[in-house]
């Protein structure tokens, strides 16, 4: 806690001393520092994901009201991340801590009698008006920026974090991670693993740490099994990942139906798709979560591999653009900053695409920029924000 | 670096999804959304020579059960199949499973390294059709209780969610005149997985629910009866509801068989049976069964056909109980058996015109000859112990019906033989190559399934030594298991040791119908009409014609001729000429005179003989009266014969009956007569045909509108017990699935 309150006097490294107003003013240079590459991938997966959106809830008999409630989803993230991006990240970082505060108290809520609960994980706050949000994607940027901070605080001028940083980091991790496996939600909680591990093995730790690391993960994860500390559905979802190539899986209604009728959309797609709109496994909602979580499948079908490999190829677009940037980042907070957001991406976008291809278990990751969702909008956005505010920042 | 592995990952499993593996999942697509519902095509009807409906469909209200629509209710739906239970008297269990969509589970065998895959149903009670039709539950019987239970049903809807209520058609019996026709007319049931494994995989789909002819001309003529189904592709989405017709074939009514049956000569025989049985019983006889045929002489059209004790035809709609087919097959006289044509008996002298053509055929008598009818032959008496006669012609030996007279030429007949085997030639056997002629001991080619059809027996050298072969070790078997010395224990000693010989008391039986010559009833009918037409053996045909559901004549079925008798005209002649004598000659006394005693001869000439066979095990006999006639001065027309199993003489108690079923078929003695002219009609029925018939030709992609459910309605269609409008389909079961 005392780290936090020195870091708040911490003088910036950069030696530009404009004010904020006359940062935005300034236009042209910010505009010209900008990634655009990184914006061009985003968007062009932000006009796929509503395209796909709009396809898939378009049988549901909802209309269009899905799609302009992420048209207006990704309006709002664009602010966001602007706001993001505009604010030096190292003011960012003086606020970290109440940052990390307030997400820790979104996923106290979330557990309190206004949580709400979808798909068996309790992990939504009721804005009423038929909006909510999920504070587990928040935490996510709460805790890249918490652990980015620990690890920067006091490495100028020494060769590793030490042992105390590392359990800091642990510490820092424990509440949201804590909170959030009360929900449950799996598939956040591995997203935090890889987080921390990535951000962790990149800030220049030991091997023995790594490789300790991966112990403790499997360890962790045998606990975790046979305290029962899954529920039921969940030890299902990531089982009948192991038996999907028995082919009784696929036509039985159980566990294994979400991912075999994606499969089967997918390959029912072929080269070119079946065309926007025109999905019979889309259109006959055999895949559930279709708009969410298995927007990738209705990628595959309508849009076939060509489209379903270009949301592939965007996405591996963000992420080298995203690991240039903290490769570039001119400090080590942006510099983890930037690993940290590729951890969370790269783990995000590889399960949620590989679970719909039938090549990762099932658990409830949305694709970013695609999948249907306002707070993974907003987080999502708000961490290109967090990119590109590294990057102006960077460039000479 | 990471990055292009992780996205090279992606692409490399998408590129396998999309392109290599792609054809196996678009079938797996199709497979999801596209379904199959299945609309039954009502089944063609049966009808007599004058249009009358022996079989038609009715409308019935139908109970079923929507699988999908109770997936979607709590503890899926349980509480709706409870209360279905409850109304409908079925066990909640029974009703669960029979609703149950089964599930196929493939096994693999491993047998001397070969792999074989067999499919078996895993549950067994268990709905065999589409899931995405609703399950028939309730009992198809268009009975008042069951349409009683349907509408309780019908108006508390609400408690019933997914429980539909439709009309349907089920196989209707109107039974013109009372004419029931049960075993001809047979029956029809669920397909079975053999005759399902016959056809192709898309057909298996359409039809593995179907009903189909099991017995009789439901079976024989399935093909054209059946129709064909309609087949509504609907798309579906994830929870089984329909979001759009694909392709819409609307079912093709089964086209209609006219019958040669005529219904009021059907009902006639079928109550002179009755009557036949009930007069010997009254006499202290047992009368186990009765069997009748009449045979147009002329074409070998089955005008009537019957056995008693039968069963009413509607016993097997929808489907028999085992307690009631078990009481059925277990009654006397076996009433599920029917003994015209589905059993064989020995004939008793009603073969001796049969014999009497092989005896002249091979020579060993002439009909200018005479012959000695002693009281006495070899031991064996003649019937009845009546006196002889000395040397009389065949003709009187035919009317009075002398036994010694066949024994003697028998014996003669045997002894050429014998002396031809002992010479290592082959033996004549004139009077067994004749009944062969004759159509016994052959497969009759009734147009029925042949297993249903008997071929009788006839006994010769050659086939008695296979069956002793075949049953020796049963017969010795015998001789040491039964009491010794008693009457079986002497016979199967005796068959055990002998058996293999065909003696000459073997021949000189068979020459009078007894002993190893079994015949049934159609068969005599059949060789009766080739002495009464000079000649001709007909494959007896029980349909005449098929007739598409407007009434087009799709196919005339042409009388079949088997073969001609070997036998000259003149010889032919005399015969039919001294079976004339047997109901009219005074003097000799023909053996049916008295049962024939006041019947018109001047208007309809009737010439017959009759049979009195031994049983064994009983001193009561199997009583015969074969007949032919037509009007007098005339060529013969009808064949009539009756069968009365143990009873007493044919004479008294076969053709007496026999007699009445001329009266009724002529309308003598104040009947009406089947045939107005006393001939069997050559014209088709007109089937009257609604203006709406032909919309059931109309097929395509209707979308929503409903099919065309009117249909031709025949003669004697009924509105339905119901009070429905016939617009509401006796032809046409619609099942829809319910979005």
């Amino acid at each position: 806690m005392t780290d936090w309150s020195e870091s708040t006097r911490a003088a910036p490294v950069s030696l530009r001393r404009e004010s904020l107003a006359a940062k935005a003013l300034d236009r042209e240079s910010l505009l010209r520092q900008l990634d655009w590459v990184l914006v061009g991938a985003v968007t062009a997966l932000c006009v796929i994901g509503c395209a796909l959106v709009w396809a898939a809830t378009k049988p549901q008999g909802l209309g269009s009201s899905y799609l302009k409630k992420d048209v207006l989803n990704i309006v709002i993230g664009v602010g966001l991340a602007a706001v993001a991006c505009l604010v030096d990240y190292r003011t960012l970082r003086a606020y970290t801590p109440v940052l990390y505060g307030a997400s820790v108290v979104g996923l106290l809520v979330v557990l309190s009698p206004l949580g709400q609960t979808v798909n068996g994980a309790h992990s939504w706050i009721g804005l009423g008006g038929g909006f909510e949000i999920q504070p587990s994607e928040f935490a996510k940027i709460a805790v890249v920026l918490g652990i980015a901070m620990l690890l920067s605080e006091k490495r100028e001028g020494r060769a590793e974090p030490t042992t105390q940083d590392i359990g800091l980091c642990f510490g820092v991790s424990f509440f949201p991670v804590l909170l959030i496996l009360l929900q449950p939600d799996v598939g956040s909680i591995m997203v935090f693993g890889f987080i921390i591990f990535g951000m962790l093995a990149l800030s220049g730790i030991s091997g023995r740490w790594v490789a300790g690391m991966l112990v403790a993960a499997f360890l962790g994860i045998l606990v975790i099994v046979h305290l029962h500390l899954l529920h039921h559905y969940q030890i299902a979802r990531l089982q009948s990942f192991e038996h999907l190539d028995s082919k009784n899986n696929a036509s039985a209604q159980g566990v294994g139906f979400n991912q075999a009728q994606a499969r089967i959309a997918i390959g029912h797609g072929g080269v070119w798709g079946q065309g926007l709109g025109n999905g019979s496994q889309t259109n006959g909602q055999f895949v559930p979560e279709q708009q969410t979580d298995f927007i990738f499948s209705v990628a595959g079908e309508e849009l076939g591999l060509v489209g379903a490999g270009l949301i592939v190829v965007l996405s591996g677009i963000v992420m080298w653009r995203a690991l240039r940037i903290a490769r570039l980042a001119e400090d080590r907070f942006g510099m983890l900053v930037g690993v940290g957001i590729v951890c969370w991406f790269g783990f995000q976008i590889f399960e949620n695409v590989g679970m719909n291809l039938g090549i990762m278990p099932i658990t409830g990751l949305p694709l970013p920029f695609v999948s249907y969702g306002g707070t993974s909008m907003f987080a999502s956005m708000i961490a290109i924000g967090l990119l590109q505010n590294v990057r102006v920042r960077s460039v000479r | 670096m990471l990055v292009v592995s992780l996205v090279a990952t992606l692409l490399g499993r998408l590129w396998y999804l999309q392109v290599l593996a792609a054809p196996q999942f678009r079938a797996a697509a199709e497979l999801n959304n596209v379904k199959d519902v299945v609309t039954e095509a009502p089944r063609g009807e049966i009808l007599d020579d004058a249009g009358r409906p022996l079989v038609n469909n009715k409308p019935a209200l139908v109970v079923s059960v929507d699988r999908i629509a109770l997936s979607r209710q709590p503890q899926q739906g349980k509480l709706v199949l409870q209360r279905l239970s409850h109304v409908l008297q079925v066990p909640y269990t029974k009703l669960n499973d029979e609703t149950t969509p089964c599930v196929y589970v493939k096994t693999r065998h491993v047998h001397n390294g070969k792999v074989t895959t067999t499919v078996g149903v895993k549950v067994n009670p268990c709905w065999s059709g589409s899931p995405y039709e609703p399950v028939p539950v309730s009992q198809l019987r268009p009975t008042l209780a069951a349409t009683r239970r349907a509408l309780v049903i019908q108006e508390m809807s609400e408690d019933f969610p997914g429980v539909t209520v439709a009309l349907s058609a089920v196989r209707h019996y109107p039974k013109p005149d009372g004419a029931l026709a049960s075993a001809m007319l047979g029956y029809i049931g669920p397909i079975s997985s053999t005759a399902l494994a016959q056809l192709s995989p898309q057909q298996q789909q359409i039809e593995r629910n179907t009903q189909v002819g099991l017995t009789g001309l439901e079976a024989s003529y399935e093909k054209y009866l059946h129709g064909k189904p309609g087949v509504k592709q609907v798309s579906v989405d994830h929870v089984g509801a329909v979001t759009g017709v694909l392709k819409n074939t609307l079912p093709t009514p089964g086209d209609d068989i006219v019958t040669n049956i005529d219904a009021k000569a059907q009902a006639d025989l079928e109550k002179q049976l009755q009557n036949a049985i009930n007069t010997a019983r009254h006499s202290g006889f047992s009368a186990d069964y009765a069997a009748g045929v009449v045979l147009n002489v002329r074409t070998g059209g089955v005008v009537a056909m019957a056995s008693d004790p039968t069963y009413p035809p509607s016993a097997f709609v929808p489907s028999i109980s085992g307690k009631e087919y078990t009481k059925l097959k277990n009654e006397k006289g076996s009433p599920l058996v029917d003994k015209a044509f589905e059993s064989a008996a020995a004939p008793g002298s009603t073969f001796k015109p049969i014999s009497s053509s092989g005896l002249i055929k091979d020579g060993t008598m002439s009909i200018n000859g005479a012959y000695d009818c002693p009281q006495n032959f070899q031991n064996r008496h003649n019937f009845d112990g009546e006196a002889g006669l000395g040397f009389i012609p065949l003709r009187t030996a035919l009317i009075v019906s002398c036994d010694t007279f066949f024994f003697a030429l028998g014996n003669t007949d045997w002894n050429r033989d014998s002396a031809l085997v002992r010479a290592h030639k082959k033996p004549r056997e004139g009077v067994q190559r004749m009944a062969h002629a004759y159509g016994y001991g052959e497969p009759v080619g009734l147009d029925l399934p042949s297993g249903e059809v008997a071929t009788g027996h006839i006994a010769d050298r050659a086939n008695t030594l296979l069956n002793w072969k075949a049953n020796k070790a049963n017969y010795c078997a015998g001789a040491a298991r039964r009491p010794k010395g008693s009457y079986l224990q002497q016979i199967d000693a005796d068959n055990c040791k002998f058996g293999y010989i065909f003696l000459p008391g073997d021949q000189m039986n068979e020459d009078v119908g007894q002993g190893t010559v079994t015949v049934s009833p159609l068969q005599e009918a059949v060789a009766y009409a080739a002495i009464a037409n000079g000649g001709t053996v007909f494959e007896p045909r029980i349909a005449k014609a098929i007739l598409s559901p407007t009434g087009k004549v799709i196919k005339r079925i042409k009388p079949q001729v088997r073969g001609h008798l070997p036998l000259p005209k003149a010889d032919l002649d005399y015969i039919r000429n001294a079976m004339y004598g047997v109901t009219t000659s005074q003097s000799p006394p023909g053996t049916a005179v008295s049962a024939f005693a006041g019947f018109p001869m001047n208007k309809v000439l009737i010439g017959g003989k009759t049979g009195t066979a031994e049983l064994s095990g009983t001193s009561q006999n199997g009583s015969w009266f074969g007949s032919f006639g037509g009007p007098a001065g005339g060529k013969p027309q009808f064949v009539t014969v009756i069968e009365v199993n143990k009873s007493n003489q044919g004479a008294i108690s076969a053709a007496p009956f026999v007699r009445n079923v001329w009266d009724d078929l002529y309308g003598f003695g104040g009947n009406k007569p089947a045939f107005p002219n006393g001939v069997p009609p050559t014209k088709l029925p007109t089937i009257r045909v609604q203006s709406a018939a032909h919309s059931h030709k109309s097929s395509g992609t209707a979308g929503s509108t409903p099919p065309a459910t009117s249909s031709p309605a025949s003669p004697g269609t009924s509105t339905g017990a119901l009070g429905m409008p016939p617009a509401l389909g006796v032809r046409f079961e619609q099942r829809e699935p319910r979005a």
